[in-house]
């Protein structure tokens, strides 16, 4: 419980995950943190820091060695390969660096996909899709593949993709990486957008640039939080520091 | 999304289901053909030739059909001694004759097959027009095709000139057209023929003088039985005669053995013939269902692998793992069912055009199209099953970073 009241929509408490590979590696020793409800965070660190783990296990695609890590209330430790996924579906919307699209689906296939695994009917997952399509500026493209479209416009794919479930997190890992400035600096615009709209917005990154768009900014090595940096203004984008 | 990954790669597709498609194609000619064959064999069979039984003879431990390698041994005397069996209500030689060519009004067809035999080789009801020859008359009896085979069709009352292959000539009388063109005996091969028979007496001219006076010699014969009922105990008396006191005991050359069968017996004879070749089938089959399913599986996991970060990305959306499961078996399962479905169409194409060929009726055992339909889908299946449980359970983190 956080000041507000409300449930943070991520929690870490004590967590700590070891990766097995000969020598036993902590990727994170005893991380705590708290992600609240409606948050733009920004996860900050150098490769190897442990802020893939950390992702991984905020987007419940892995689970701790130690500690507890509660994912919208849940406790993602203790729940079963198949609730952690139907969990993973319904809670967390990815945006990845390398957008991961499906290459023989239209955008509108790529963006309903997500529903097809929860039963949602065809119609109105077509529906729901072509709402986020249009949202993100690309109405006029939904029988796209991704082959056919910019990196720009595959990154807004994924990110309406990422939104179609409506999940309680959108959580992005170097959503920009792969992308000039200009069209990294519309998807940064994008996502000050979702959090305008109250969504819990995590971007995993080693740019300060990124990371200077959040509210606050997580820096990790080590496998551990070496501090937690507070940004007071919500910095416009395009703007330099 | 399983059809659109298999659209993707047409050609790899349709090469794996080759192995499948082969298997299905090879089974269902095989079977059509069976099936017509035994059709055939049992419309000859049944009706009147129940009571027939064929003689010839052959080497010991020849093979191949009735009549095939016999050589001219019963006798005029023989024939008569074998009327006079209790039970045989009549007794036919059979004996093909060398014809260059048959000519009517102006018209000259090549022979046909031409045999010399005695009127009680065809049943009553069998001829459609006229009657049956009479021996020592210069008369013919045509089969419908033989007859057809004229501009201006030979009728009942017409003469014919044949030609015989030593050259010489002879003016027939057409006394009879029969009801059909199809097979009598097995000595007339199988199928629907143009076919010509005349009296041996006195066309049948292969003669022997060493059992006394001269007199004409067959190599095969028909016997008639009073009914199906008389076949057996006149196949024993048969051949107890022709053992011990028959010319063609005399006659037969060394190594040689009579041979004596019912249709009965031919019956079992095709059945049986038929029982190794569906075994054989089956055989061909099975390796080509096991070549198309190995073929399956390999692009199946060729399919997965490729697709290893599809397979994450899935996962990573909230894909479950019957979900992952469920897409790469049923995409197993259409290239299996697309073989099979394409394998049945080539085999009965395939069918059809052989029963064509060899002139049988075209029986398609439309049930088999569901089998190999079914056969098709269950090896798609099992050929899928490892490949689809090792893409269910790729871990997405690692199917992410899969280069």
């Amino acid at each position: 419980m956080d000041a507000t009241g409300e449930e943070p929509a991520v929690v870490l408490d004590g967590v700590t995950k070891t990766y097995r590979l000969g020598e036993p590696i902590d990727a994170l020793s005893s991380v705590s943190l708290s992600v609240p409800n409606g948050s733009y965070t920004a996860i900050m660190g150098p490769s190897g820091s442990g802020k893939s783990t950390l992702m991984n296990l905020v987007g419940c695609l892995d689970r701790p060695t130690d500690g507890r890590v509660l994912v919208d209330g849940r406790d993602v430790g203790a729940l079963s390969e198949r609730d952690r996924t139907a969990l993973r579906g319904r809670t967390v919307g990815f945006v990845f660096q390398t957008f991961n699209l499906m290459p023989r689906l239209s955008a509108l296939e790529n963006v309903s996909l997500p529903l097809v695994f929860q039963g949602v009917s065809r119609r109105k997952r077509r529906e729901r899709a072509g709402e986020l399509l249009s949202r993100v500026g690309l109405g006029e493209r939904t029988d796209h593949r991704p082959n056919q479209l910019s990196g720009g416009q595959r990154q807004r794919v994924a990110i309406a993709r990422a939104l179609v479930a409506d999940p309680a997190i959108v959580l992005a890992d170097e959503p920009t990486g792969n992308l000039d400035t200009g069209t990294g600096d519309e998807v940064l615009e994008l996502f000050c957008e979702l959090h305008g709209e109250g969504r819990t917005i995590v971007v995993v990154t080693h740019e300060r640039d990124v990371a200077e768009h959040a509210e606050r900014i997580v820096h990790v090595l080590d496998g551990e939080i070496e501090g937690i940096e507070t940004l007071g203004a919500h910095r416009p984008v395009g703007t330099e520091t | 999304m399983s059809l659109r990954a298999i659209r993707s790669h047409p050609l790899r597709s349709a090469l794996t289901t080759l192995g499948v498609l082969i298997g299905v194609a090879a089974v269902i000619s095989l079977v059509i053909l069976g099936a017509s064959l035994q059709a055939e064999v049992i419309d000859e069979v049944g009706g009147e030739d129940a009571t027939q039984i064929y003689l010839w003879n052959a080497p010991e431990d020849a093979q191949g059909p009735p009549g095939s390698g016999a050589r001219a041994v019963f006798t005029e005397s023989d024939i008569d001694e074998l009327r006079g069996i209790n039970g045989v209500e009549g007794v036919a030689p059979y004996a093909p004759i060398g014809v260059d060519s048959l000519g009517h009004g102006g018209d000259t067809v090549a022979g046909g097959d031409t045999i010399a035999t005695d009127p009680s080789y065809f049943a009553e009801e069998a001829i459609a027009e006229g009657r049956a020859f009479e021996q020592g008359e210069p008369e013919i009896v045509l089969t419908p095709q033989a007859a057809e085979g004229f501009d201006e069709e030979p009728a009942v009352g017409d003469q014919v000139t044949i030609t015989f292959d030593d050259g010489s000539e002879a003016e027939l009388t057409v006394v009879g057209i029969l009801d059909s063109s199809e097979a009598r005996s097995p000595f007339d091969g199988f199928g629907e023929g143009s076919r010509l028979y005349v009296p041996t007496e006195p066309y049948s001219r292969t003669t022997t003088e060493s059992v006394g006076d001269e007199q004409r010699v067959y190599a095969q014969v028909v016997v008639s039985a009073e009914g199906p009922e008389t076949v057996e105990s006149v196949g024993v008396d048969l051949e107890e005669y022709l053992e011990t006191e028959s010319d063609a005991a005399t006659l037969l050359p060394g190594g040689f053995v009579f041979e004596i069968q019912t249709n009965e017996e031919l019956l079992e004879q095709v059945n049986d013939l038929l029982a190794t070749l569906t075994g054989f089938i089956t055989g061909i089959a099975l390796i080509s269902l096991l070549v198309g399913s190995i073929g399956i599986a390999n692009v199946m996991l060729v399919s997965v692998t490729e697709r290893t970060r599809e397979i994450g990305i899935m996962k990573t959306v909230g894909a479950q793992n019957r979900d992952v499961l469920q897409l790469f078996l049923t995409e197993a399962a259409i290239l299996g069912l697309l073989g099979a479905a394409a394998g049945a169409l080539v085999g009965f194409a395939g069918g059809y055009i052989a029963t064509q060929f060899i002139e049988l009726p075209f029986v398609a055992p439309l049930e088999w199209a569901i089998i190999a339909v079914c056969v098709g889908i269950f090896v798609g299946i099992v050929a899928g099953l490892y490949p689809a449980w090792s893409a269910a359970r790729t871990d997405p983190i690692d199917a992410l970073r899969y280069e």
